[in-house]
């Protein structure tokens, strides 16, 4: 079945900066903004920009996320024609290895793409926070004839060392390629979100394979060989709300936005719904005496409590006299009678005990030892439990340094 | 296969739910901040394992079906059996009129020949306006050991709901009298939720086809009840039926009370509903909320208390709202206040307005009104 344009999901990364949150899952998988996950997010913007057809690549501890994407149907990819596609690294009669970098991966699924016998693919990641429209960026692509198009954004200054940047000419045509540069030559850092004609892109993957010195990494050999060999990039200019969410700091933050519509992040606009796969559960219940303030909460919560500055998602529960403030609470989540928890990411189906103190304010601690305390999935803490700032515990309760 | 199949009725009655039903059937009246009445009956059958079920419609089931879609909410779109729409009287009706609903037993003929392909043993009857979280599993087992020939769940209670059944009893639990239209409701309260196996219902559908008899509870129930073993199933729990506007808001009310919540959304048998992609519900610094249900989407900068906010309703900055049941995306807009109404869909309340219902009797705002 032909296709014109399929999108290609890169979501085989560990999220290793993300700790004890992806011990058992990929970070595309972790639950994000009260009732999302992170690979709602690029499924959504598939969806809504017309991409029927998505391969999503894993690998590292796929099963919560195969699972979570199942049939596709949440994001309206059960088609019978294209849908979502779980792509694991695979063994053939020569063999077979790891997705060995993000050009590896793609090169080892040239068979499915062509399946679909593409004018153009979308490389996508897994780990942002946006809300982009694809259909824009491959129409750019067609007008500009350019083998690949990469979508950039402006960046502070002072952060550009961080990103890859691009040096553009006048129109926006991409001269020069730099890995997180000392000292950037531009402001306009790359998303990582790639629109490649597959002709090309399919060579340069054969050769990229072909060379030992590769890396097999877009950033690092796909895109400066492209640029070496003349072939002409285009930069899409992005704005709008887009976050990396790799670290767990950016996460919480991510989180935060959600609740302040002048971060840009705004999901209640529904021209551009994010989808997510749904959950049964009740409408929440906030209590007689609860105290909810400039928080989100989902459906199956029981909040009998004081919430502020919060994100809570389905079914959490904050029992009288307890107090959660400046918060991520995974779904599932139960924080018991007289417990506190401040600045903190709590995982999935983390129980915090009678009396627990978890996380602190950072006027109270000294800076160097203030920072957000983090309970893996499943940590359950016991009845009086002091969990200092810039902790992070394990599934055990046990402490995991950084 | 020693299963259960579904037949669920959904069809017009005395409009005692006013406004609540200008535009839909009470099956799909919005319920408990985020159901239809309908996801409860649906939800039960699934529960109990049920793979089949028709739904038998008549009037007003242009909200009904697009709640329905193809029933894959309930896991009901399936390539053998699922949901099947049953509009038995489409084929006799002229555009614009609509006859009244004489009975189950004349609505079953009509879809005769789709109760000839059911491929269960036995087929539990519902109705679309009823409110509860039923072990049906349970009943079938205890239907089939009982040796009954009808086993009727009722209620423990003769709790007075428009249009009701109320079943006198021996000690043995056998049905001796069936009644209605009384004065002073006396028995315990039918919930409408029979099982039967399919081949008594065969028999019974064409007895009174072939004797112009259309009523279930009349020309079956109490006319059979000496010669059919008629066994009684009682539920001490949460049971509505949303047959009245003061019944509608009463049984809404009573879901705040936890306990009355824990039992009817028990994660044993979770009821399943049609979900929108909403984002999480948000209560601004200026929000206060109290006692209430606040369904995805929803966003509070006011006072709420003691209600039920459906998915996506907006309450802004100075506003007051107490004891209500605020139906999907309606926005109580800047200093507004409310008491003991029932604002359906998209109600938009204008800044200052103030309406004020009574407990005893509440006031709805029509779909769509600007206030």
């Amino acid at each position: 079945m032909k296709k014109e344009c399929i999108a290609m999901l890169l979501a085989g990364g560990q999220g290793s900066r993300l700790y004890v949150l992806t011990g058992d899952m990929a970070k595309p998988a972790v639950p994000f903004g009260g009732k999302y996950r992170i690979i709602d997010f690029p499924l959504s913007n598939c969806s809504n920009s017309g991409i029927d057809t998505v391969g999503v690549l894993t690998q590292y501890r796929p099963l919560e996320l195969n699972s979570y994407i199942g049939n596709g149907q949440p994001w309206d990819m059960d088609a019978s024609t294209g849908g979502v596609h779980i792509l694991p690294p695979y063994l053939s009669s020569e063999g077979g290895s790891w997705y060995k970098g993000t050009a590896n991966a793609i090169y080892q699924n040239i068979g499915f793409a062509d399946l679909f016998d593409p004018e153009y693919v979308v490389i996508l990641s897994g780990d942002h926070i946006y809300k982009m429209d694809y259909s824009k960026m491959v129409e750019r692509h067609k007008e500009s004839g350019a083998a690949c198009t990469i979508s950039v954004m402006e960046v502070p200054w002072c952060e550009a060392p961080r990103f890859g940047i691009m040096s553009v000419d006048g129109e926006d045509n991409i001269t020069e390629f730099a890995e997180k540069p000392k000292e950037p030559k531009s402001n306009l850092a790359s998303m990582g979100i790639y629109v490649f004609s597959w002709k090309v892109l399919r060579k340069y993957l054969m050769d990229d394979e072909a060379d030992p010195n590769s890396e097999n990494d877009f950033g690092k050999n796909i895109i400066p060989k492209m640029l070496a060999d003349g072939e002409r990039l285009t930069a899409y200019r992005f704005e709008g709300y887009w976050k990396d969410v790799g670290t767990l700091e950016s996460l919480w933050d991510a989180n935060m936005d959600m609740l302040s519509p002048e971060s840009g992040l705004d999901l209640l606009d529904e021209s551009w719904p994010i989808y997510s796969r749904t959950f049964s559960a009740p409408a929440a219940y906030l209590g007689e005496k609860a105290n909810v303030t400039h928080s989100a909460f989902n459906r199956g919560s029981e909040l009998l409590g004081t919430v502020e500055n919060s994100v809570l998602s389905q079914g959490v529960t904050v029992a009288e006299g307890a107090t959660v403030s400046y918060s991520v609470l995974l779904p599932g989540v139960t924080v018991e009678p007289g417990a506190v928890v401040r600045y903190a990411i709590l995982g999935e189906n983390c129980h915090v005990g009678k009396n627990c103190h978890v996380g602190a304010t950072p006027e109270t601690v000294p800076p160097e030892d203030w920072g957000l305390t983090v309970l893996a999935p499943g940590c359950q803490l016991a009845d009086g439990r002091e969990v200092p700032a810039k902790t992070m515990l394990d599934r055990d309760g046990q402490e995991v340094s950084k | 296969m020693n299963g259960l199949h579904g037949i669920v009725f959904s069809y017009e009655q005395r409009n005692d739910l006013k406004e609540l039903t200008e535009i839909r059937s009470a099956a799909s009246i919005p319920f408990g901040g985020r159901y239809r009445a309908i996801d409860f009956s649906l939800s039960n059958l699934v529960n109990a394992g049920c793979t089949d079920v028709g739904v038998v419609l008549h009037g007003r089931y242009q909200s009904l079906l697009d709640h329905l879609g193809t029933g894959k909410n309930w896991d009901l779109s399936r390539k053998r059996g699922g949901l099947k729409i049953l509009p038995p009287f489409a084929f006799r009706q002229a555009w614009g009129e609509q006859a009244a609903f004489r009975g189950k037993m004349e609505a079953l003929s009509g879809v005769r020949s789709y109760l000839s392909e059911i491929r269960q043993d036995y087929v539990a009857l519902m109705e679309g306006d009823l409110v509860v979280n039923l072990p049906l599993s349970d009943i079938l087992e205890q239907h089939i050991k009982s040796g009954a020939d009808i086993t009727a769940v009722c209620g423990n209670d003769s709790f007075r709901v428009e249009n009701g059944t109320y079943f006198q009893m021996d000690d043995a639990g056998r049905v001796t009298d069936v009644l209605y239209h009384l004065n002073t409701p006396r028995g315990y309260r039918s919930l409408e939720v029979y099982i039967l196996s399919k081949e008594l219902l065969w028999n019974l559908v064409d007895e009174c086809a072939s004797h112009d008899l259309t009523s279930w509870r009349r020309d079956v129930l109490q006319s059979r009840c000496e010669t059919l073993n008629i066994r009684g199933w009682i539920w001490g729990g949460f049971a509505a039926q949303i047959r009245s506007v003061r019944e509608y808001y009463d049984r809404s009310m009573q879901i705040l009370d936890p306990t009355i919540r824990k039992e009817l959304f028990c994660p044993e048998r979770p009821i399943r509903a049609k979900s929108a992609d909403k984002s999480s519900a948000y209560i601004a610094p200026s929000g206060r909320c109290l006692n209430s249900l606040v369904a995805d989407g929803c966003s509070i900068a006011g006072t709420v208390e003691n209600s039920i906010l459906f998915p996506g309703v907006v309450v802004e900055d100075g506003t007051c709202v107490r004891n209500c049941v605020l139906f999907k995306e309606t926005a109580v807009r800047e200093g507004a206040q409310l008491a003991h109404i029932i604002a359906d869909k998209n109600v938009e309340v204008t800044p200052g307005c103030m309406m004020i219902g009574q407990a005893s009797y509440p006031l709805v705002i029509s779909k769509g009104s600007k206030v």
